[in-house]
C-alpha cells in the first residue's frame, strides 16, 4: 500500500459512520474505495459476499482459510476485517442464539453491484459530452496543463525556501491559504517560509502530494460551507473518469460546482473558463484512485505502461565521489536539487553539482531529513543507475546519514535532577529509579541522578520517609 | 544462459515477497483469460436440459470480469471463444485493439445492436467496464452470425486445444511485455521504466500472474488429446493455473489440466447460482489463493486417449521410443508417431514361464529354529525330488 493510499484510508476511517454510509451510495465511490483502500484479502472476502443471499458465518470464513498457511492467513484476515469494520463495509450480525456472522453494508453492496453491472441511474461515473468541442483538447495538452499548474504550486513552496531560482509563481489566494492551513508553508515576517511538513510534501510522489493537499482541502471543507460527502464523492468520481473526455457540469451539486474552480487551480481538472459547461479531467484526476504514479510515470492504464514514456523518468546520477549529474531542464527539479546540493554548472539538458557537507547540513537545518534526501535520490535515479544494486553508492548514503547525525550530537531529555541525599537514601532511590526504567543518568560521587519521570519516585521517597518516622 | 537465470530471479522475487507478507506493497498485476466454449451443439443441448443459455452465462461472466478488473487497476482480461473448428479472440479485438478514442463506444454502436448504451447508459457505467463489455458482445455476435450451418454440420466438437494454446501464447506475450527480465537492451526496457517509475532494480517488473479459466460445456476432446496435453504441460511449466467451470459434458482431460496446473475445478450443482460460484471460487487470484482453500477436483480421472483411434483407454500399449499410446498392438510393428520399428510381437507372446519359488528354505527355518547349525546344510542340499 502506498503512502497516498494510507493517507486517504486514514482519513476515511476517521469519518463518522453516517458520512461513510452516505458516501457509499455512490457506485463510483464504492468502486474506488474497494479498489484503492482495501487490502487484497478484504477484496476477496467482499466479492465472495457480494452476491451471497445470507450473512457469511465467521466459522465458514475460518474454514475458507488455508490450514497450512494459517498463521499468515489469520494475520491477513485480521487486517482485512479490521479495515472493513472500521470503514463500516462489513457489519457483524449476531443472530439470536446463532453463530457470529458477517454481512455487507447494504448501501455498499448495492453500489458495488451497480458499479459492476452498470445498473441504476445515478450518473456517478460522470456525464460525458460527445459532441465536438470547438477547440480540440488533446491529452498532451491536458498533461501539459496539469504539470504546469501543479509545478506552479510546488514552485511557490520551493521559492519560499529562499532558493535563488524563483519561477513566476502566481497561484491563487485560495491555494495559498490552503497551503498554510495544511502547515506546508507558514508566514514569517510577511514572507512565506516552507515548513518541515512542506519539505516532506515536496519530496513525495506526485500522487501522494495530490492526496495530501486534497485531504487538507477536505478537512477544510466544512469551514467553507461545503459538504464533506459531496467533496469526497466528487473526488472519487474524478478518479473514475476517462482522460481526454469532456464531461458536463450540469448535474453537479453546488458544492461540486464550487470545487471545480479550486481543482482547476490545482491542475486536477481543466476548464476553458469559469462559465464553461464542460470540464476535462487531467491525469492527476484519473490516477487519483489508481496506484499508478500520476505525472511522473504516464502509466494511468496498462496500455500506457507499455508505451515509451516522456523524459521525466529518473534523471539523477550520483558518483561515489559525491558528484551529482541531473539530466533535467525543469526549473522545479533544479530548485528541489538545489535544496541539498551545491550546484555548479548548468548545461542545456544537464545540471551538475556536488553533495557537500555544507549543502546537506543546510538542508537538514531547513528540516529535511537525510532519509527524505536519500529516498528522493533513489526514486529519481537515472535508469542507468537503477540497474545496479544498491541503486545509490553506499558510501554516499552512509555519508549523508553521518552528516545528519553530526548535527544530532546533543539530545535533550526533559526530566528532573535529584540531589541532596545521604548515602543510603541515594543508593536506595537511585536503584528504585533504575528498576523503574526512568533513570537517565547518575553520578555516585555527587550523589545526584536524573530521572525522566518523577511521580513514582516522589511517592517512593515520601513512603520511605514515613516509614522512618514510624520507626 | 539467460534462460537458466530466469527462474532463479523469479524465485528470488517470491522469497522477498513472502518474507514481508506483513504488508504486501501491492499485489502483482493479474491476467485473467476466459476461454468460453461456444459450441452451438452443446449449448443447444444444455439450454434444453437445464435452461441455462449462452447469453445468461455471458452476462454472468461479464460481471465476473468486471469484478476481476475492479480488484486492481493493473489487472487485465482476455476473452477467447472456443468455437467449432476455430478459437477466436473476443477481447482484446484482433488484429489490433480498437483505437482508444472517446468515440469508440458510440462510433461503432450503429452496426451493433447496442444502441441503448448511448449517452444515458455511459454515466452509470465505469467506462473501462463498458468498453470491454461492448467489445466482447459485438465480437460474440459477429462470431455467432458468421457461423453457417455447413460448418456446424461437419463437426460437433469445440476447438479447446486451439483456445488453450492461444490463451497461453497471449499470457506469455503479456508477461514478457510487462517485465522483460532477460533482455535489458531491447525496447522493452522503456516499458519497465515506465511501469514502476524509479523502483529499485530488485523490485522492478512484478511478474504478471496469469490464469486461464475455461467454461466448458461440450465433452469429448479425445481427438485433440495430444494438443490439449501439450497445452497443459506448457501451462504447468509457466505456472499458469487452468481453472475449469464445468457446466456440461464429460471431459477427462480438462480435469487433468486443472489437477496438473493446480487450478480450480468446479461443477456447479445449481446452475442458477453460477455467479456466486464465479465470485467465490474463481475470483481469488494467485495472491489470495495462497491463503485460501480452493475447491479441487477430488477424484481425478488420469486416463489417456490413444493416438490411433482417439479412444480413452484404461490399459494400452506405449511406444518405447516416443511414449505414444495405442489402444491395440500395431499391425505392422511401426509406431505411427515416430516410425520406430517396434518388436511388438515379442512383447505380446504368452507370459513367460515362472519358476516356482523355493519355499522349502523358509519352511525349514520356521520348522526347526532350535538347531541353528544344521539347518543351512540341509537347506542347500535338497534337490527337486
Amino acid at each position: 500500500m502506498s503512502v497516498s493510499t494510507s493517507q486517504a484510508l486514514e482519513y476515511l476511517q476517521g469519518l463518522p459512520g453516517m458520512t461513510q454510509a452516505k458516501l457509499y451510495t455512490q457506485p463510483s465511490a464504492a468502486l474506488a474505495i474497494f479498489r484503492r483502500m482495501l487490502p487484497h484479502l478484504a477484496k476477496t472476502i467482499v466479492m465472495a459476499m457480494l452476491y451471497m443471499p445470507k450473512p457469511f458465518p465467521a466459522t465458514d470464513l475460518d474454514l475458507w482459510l488455508r490450514p497450512d498457511a494459517r498463521r499468515y492467513a489469520t494475520m491477513h484476515r485480521d487486517l482485512a476485517m479490521s479495515v472493513l469494520e472500521s470503514l463500516h463495509i462489513i457489519t457483524t450480525a449476531q443472530e439470536k442464539q446463532g453463530p457470529k456472522a458477517y454481512s455487507l453494508s447494504k448501501d455498499f453492496a448495492k453500489s458495488l453491484k451497480n458499479a459492476l453491472t452498470g445498473g441504476g441511474n445515478h450518473s456517478s461515473f460522470g456525464v460525458p459530452i460527445n459532441d465536438h468541442d470547438r477547440q480540440e483538447v488533446s491529452i498532451a495538452f491536458l498533461d501539459d496543463y496539469a504539470r504546469t499548474q501543479w509545478e506552479t504550486i510546488l514552485y511557490y513552496m520551493v521559492g519560499s525556501a529562499g532558493t535563488a531560482i524563483a519561477g513566476n509563481h502566481s497561484i491563487s489566494s485560495g491555494t495559498k491559504t490552503l497551503l498554510s492551513i495544511g502547515g506546508f508553508v507558514e508566514m514569517k515576517l510577511n514572507r512565506t517560509v516552507i515548513t518541515q511538513t512542506g519539505f516532506t510534501f515536496l519530496l513525495q510522489e506526485v500522487n501522494a502530494q495530490v492526496w495530501s493537499l486534497l485531504i487538507v482541502y477536505l478537512e477544510n471543507a466544512p469551514t467553507l460551507n461545503m459538504d464533506e460527502v459531496d467533496v469526497l464523492s466528487f473526488l472519487f468520481m474524478l478518479g473514475s473518469l476517462e482522460l481526454g473526455q469532456a464531461y458536463s457540469t450540469a448535474n453537479l451539486t453546488a458544492t461540486q460546482q464550487h470545487m471545480l474552480d479550486d481543482l482547476n487551480d490545482f491542475g486536477i481538472i481543466y476548464r476553458k473558463n469559469v462559465q464553461s459547461s464542460r470540464f476535462y479531467p487531467t491525469r492527476l484526476a484519473t490516477t487519483l484512485t489508481s496506484d499508478a504514479g500520476a505525472l511522473m510515470s504516464e502509466s494511468s492504464s496498462f496500455q500506457n505502461a507499455l508505451r515509451s514514456g516522456s523524459e521525466s523518468k529518473g534523471y539523477i546520477i550520483i558518483e561515489t565521489n559525491y558528484r551529482l549529474y541531473a539530466y533535467t531542464t525543469s526549473l522545479l527539479q533544479i530548485a528541489v536539487l538545489n535544496l541539498f546540493t551545491r550546484l555548479s554548472t548548468r548545461f542545456p539538458n544537464l545540471v551538475s553539482g556536488k553533495l557537500t557537507k555544507e549543502s546537506i547540513q543546510r538542508a537538514i537545518s531547513y528540516g529535511i531529513t537525510s532519509d527524505q534526501i536519500i529516498s528522493y535520490l533513489t526514486t529519481h535515479a537515472h535508469p542507468q543507475m537503477q540497474k545496479t544494486v544498491p541503486i545509490l553508492p553506499p558510501t554516499v548514503v552512509d555519508q549523508i546519514r553521518l552528516w545528519q547525525i553530526e548535527g544530532d550530537r546533543m539530545r535533550a531529555t526533559p526530566g528532573f535532577l535529584m540531589q541532596g541525599f545521604d548515602l543510603n537514601a541515594y543508593t536506595d532511590v537511585s536503584n528504585y529509579a533504575e528498576a523503574l526504567g526512568v533513570l537517565v543518568w547518575k553520578s555516585d560521587a555527587k550523589r545526584s541522578f536524573f530521572v525522566s519521570k518523577i511521580d513514582q519516585i516522589s511517592a517512593y521517597i515520601k513512603g520511605s520517609q514515613k516509614g522512618k518516622k514510624g520507626e | 544462459m539467460a534462460l537458466t537465470e530466469l527462474p532463479q530471479l523469479q524465485m528470488g522475487f517470491r522469497d522477498i515477497q513472502t518474507a514481508n507478507t506483513g504488508f504486501l506493497p501491492a499485489p502483482p498485476p493479474s491476467l485473467l483469460t476466459v476461454v468460453l466454449d461456444t459450441n452451438p451443439h452443446a449449448w443447444e443441448l444444455l439450454s434444453s436440459t437445464t435452461g441455462l443459455t449462452l447469453s445468461n452465462v455471458v452476462a454472468n461472466l461479464l460481471v465476473f470480469i468486471n469484478a476481476h478488473l475492479a480488484f486492481n487497476h493493473v489487472n487485465q482480461v482476455a476473452f477467447i471463444a472456443s468455437h467449432v473448428k476455430r478459437a477466436v479472440f473476443l477481447y482484446p479485438t484482433p488484429p489490433k485493439p480498437t483505437p482508444n478514442t472517446n468515440t469508440t463506444a458510440n462510433g461503432s454502436a450503429p452496426n451493433g445492436t447496442d444502441t441503448i448504451n448511448g449517452t444515458m447508459g455511459d454515466s452509470n457505467k465505469y467506462r473501462p467496464f463498458a468498453r470491454i463489455e461492448h467489445e466482447i458482445l459485438t465480437n460474440l455476435r459477429a462470431l455467432i452470425s458468421s457461423t453457417t450451418t455447413s460448418t456446424l454440420r461437419s463437426t460437433t466438437t469445440t476447438m479447446m486445444a486451439g483456445a488453450l494454446t492461444t490463451a497461453l501464447a497471449y499470457s506469455a506475450k503479456q508477461s514478457v511485455l510487462l517485465s522483460p527480465l532477460a533482455d535489458p537492451i531491447s525496447a522493452g526496457q522503456d516499458a519497465t521504466a515506465d511501469y514502476n517509475d524509479g523502483a529499485p532494480a530488485s523490485r522492478r517488473g512484478p511478474p504478471l500472474t496469469s490464469r486461464i479459466m475455461v467454461v466448458s460445456v461440450s465433452g469429448d476432446l479425445a481427438h485433440q488429446y495430444i494438443s490439449v496435453m501439450n497445452a497443459i504441460f506448457a501451462a504447468q511449466r509457466q505456472k499458469i493455473p487452468i481453472d475449469i467451470l464445468k457446466l456440461a459434458g464429460d471431459t477427462v482431460f480438462l480435469q487433468q489440466a486443472c489437477d496438473a496446473t493446480g487450478g480450480v475445478y468446479v461443477e456447479p450443482e445449481v446452475a442458477e447460482g453460477l455467479l456466486q460460484y464465479l465470485m467465490m471460487a474463481f475470483l481469488p487470484d494467485a495472491t489470495a489463493r495462497r491463503y485460501l482453500v480452493m475447491p479441487g477436483g477430488g477424484e481425478v480421472d488420469f486416463r489417456a486417449a490413444c493416438f490411433c483411434h482417439r479412444k480413452v483407454v484404461d490399459v494400452g500399449f506405449v511406444c518405447s521410443v516416443c511414449l505414444s499410446i495405442f489402444c491395440q498392438p500395431l499391425s505392422d510393428g511401426v509406431c505411427l508417431t515416430c516410425n520406430s520399428r517396434l518388436s511388438l510381437a515379442g512383447a505380446i507372446t504368452p507370459a513367460p514361464a515362472l519358476f516356482p519359488r523355493k519355499k522349502k528354505k523358509k519352511k525349514r527355518i520356521a520348522g526347526d529354529g532350535t538347531s541353528g547349525a544344521s539347518t543351512p546344510m540341509q537347506g542347500v542340499t535338497p534337490g527337486p525330488s
